[in-house]
């Protein structure tokens, strides 16, 4: 029962209730990976400006699954005045891991004025790709992500700090545990998990564990 | 934690930077009403430890406006705000102020101080809340006028109070439980969450999580924090899949890690959490 993209586009467009939209979003989400995505992404990064949460969820699966494709499409039209919808974005360019959302990310993290968009580019910033990277190219990508998260680990909302955590977790498992950039990530979760720096409870308990994971992985070199 | 404390440098999400002492010297002053609102709400946010902070604080709460609709500043908007950071800095000395509030002609100001006091977890504060939710679902349940979406009193404030301060005996509990018939599913939702608090009795839980599928946004947010407030953990699925923004699912699944306990366990919690980060 393939229906052309067309018609699945069509109905995003021309659903009337949030209902509508969820059930056409998924549709056509449910669709990409294949032939047809350069017409579902422009259709789907409107989604993201809907205000419909369960749709936005089912778009940013859709743009994560049609990939690299769709990072540039949104970085292009990324939405400044709709915090709602940038989170949306920065989550799916996260999910994508294409190390060319890498200052978008960095920018996101820093300086955006909504904790969710905070908090999607902290874990985006984590898991980015080194497919095509080699040794120093490797590392100064490594070394970015590492100095972002860390200028986050102060952050005055603590769902970023937690999506700090994450993003550090997810970071230093890739790194040597020999390695600088992997002790300082280390270092990181370590002030996390004090109760002297860190008053949210739910945060020391994710760097705990987080540390606990380092720690049993310490033999283990890790790649991705 | 640094972020939330250290009030030389606000962080993001934190309003206009300002120092503690220009929202001190804001709150002392009292010819501008926009500039003491501001400073009430940032002594409360950045959880102010100064000891001139309580003390102005409190001033600020006795001190009635009448609305003044040319600055676009609400009735007894600086006492609302000074009653919401009361409730934030923990100083029980606020109490009495706070008491006196509740009994107040202003609902507004009778809702912020209600929450105020479950915040301070003010064991005085139960037999005046009793008091005036005694009445039920058609006195203080029933609306101000057939117009108004507010109530004769603010329920939901002062329910979720009663469930915060934690007196559980059996006159309280029967004062609310009329309130889990009320037709507005946010006082529903409040009764349901403040009787869990009280009696531990998993049927109120169940009930908090069934507003997880109501057709409402509103009404589905509103049981997001309830669960999240009494740390219900067997609720983790139905928050997962409610339909509603992913940050309220995070404060949400933060408060069944915090405060709840048994299955499922942390690290499935905070599996979930990192799913929707």
């Amino acid at each position: 029962m393939m229906r052309p993209f067309q018609d699945l586009i069509a109905a995003v467009e021309q659903a009337d209730s949030s209902d509508a939209l969820l059930v056409a979003t998924e549709n056509l989400a449910g669709m990409t990976g294949g032939a047809g995505d350069a017409e579902a992404i422009d259709c789907l990064i409107r989604v993201l400006g809907f205000n419909n949460p369960g749709a936005s969820v089912a778009a940013v699966e859709g743009l994560i699954a049609i990939g690299t494709a769709a990072v540039q499409p949104l970085l292009a039209t990324l939405d400044e005045h709709n915090y709602g919808a940038r989170a949306w974005a920065v989550r799916a360019l996260a999910g994508i891991r294409d190390v060319r959302g890498l200052e978008l990310l960095e920018g996101a993290l820093g300086k955006d004025v909504g904790p969710s968009v905070r908090r999607a580019a902290a874990r985006g910033l984590g898991q980015l790709s080194h497919e095509g990277l080699q040794g120093e190219e490797r590392e100064r990508l490594n070394g970015r992500c590492l100095t972002a998260l860390e200028a986050a680990c102060r952050d005055g909302e603590w769902v970023v700090r937690y999506a700090v955590v994450v993003g550090l977790e997810s970071l230093a498992l890739t790194l040597s545990p020999e390695s600088d950039l992997r002790r300082r990530a280390q270092d990181s979760l370590s002030s996390l998990a004090k109760p002297c720096l860190e008053d949210t409870p739910v945060v020391r308990l994710r760097a705990e564990l987080a540390l606990r994971r380092l720690n049993e992985r310490a033999g283990d070199g890790g790649s991705r | 934690m640094t972020g939330t404390t250290d009030p030389a440098s606000p962080r993001a999400g934190a309003g206009e930077p300002i120092s503690e002492s220009e929202a001190l010297q804001r709150l002392r002053q009292i010819d501008d009403h926009s500039d003491q609102y501001y400073a009430a709400w940032w002594l409360g946010r950045m959880r102010s430890r100064h000891p001139e902070a309580v003390p102005l604080l409190q001033a600020a709460l006795r001190r009635r406006q009448p609305r003044e609709a040319a600055s676009g500043v609400e009735h007894n908007a600086v006492a609302r705000n000074a009653a919401r950071a009361l409730g934030k800095l923990g100083d029980p000395q606020a109490i009495p102020d706070l008491l006196a509030a509740l009994e107040d002609e202003d609902d507004g100001l009778r809702e912020a101080a209600a929450r105020a006091l479950g915040e301070l977890r003010a064991e005085g504060a139960v037999a005046v809340l009793c008091q005036r939710l005694a009445s039920g679902l058609a006195g203080a349940g029933a609306p101000l006028d057939p117009r108004s979406p507010r109530l004769r009193e603010p329920c939901e404030a002062m329910l979720e109070a009663l469930g915060d301060i934690g007196v559980a005996e059996t006159t309280v509990l029967a004062v609310i439980e009329p309130f889990l018939d009320h037709d507005r599913p946010l006082i529903r939702s409040a009764a349901g969450r403040a009787l869990f608090l009280l009696s531990g009795d998993p049927r109120r839980a169940e009930g908090l999580v069934s507003l997880l599928e109501h057709p409402q946004l509103q009404v589905r947010r509103a049981a997001l924090m309830d669960l999240g407030a009494v740390g219900w953990r067997p609720a983790l699925e139905p928050i997962r899949r409610t339909l509603a923004e992913n940050s309220l699912k995070l404060i949400a699944l933060r408060g069944l890690v915090e405060k709840g306990q048994g299955e499922p366990d942390t690290e499935s919690l905070l599996a979930a959490m990192d799913e929707l980060l």
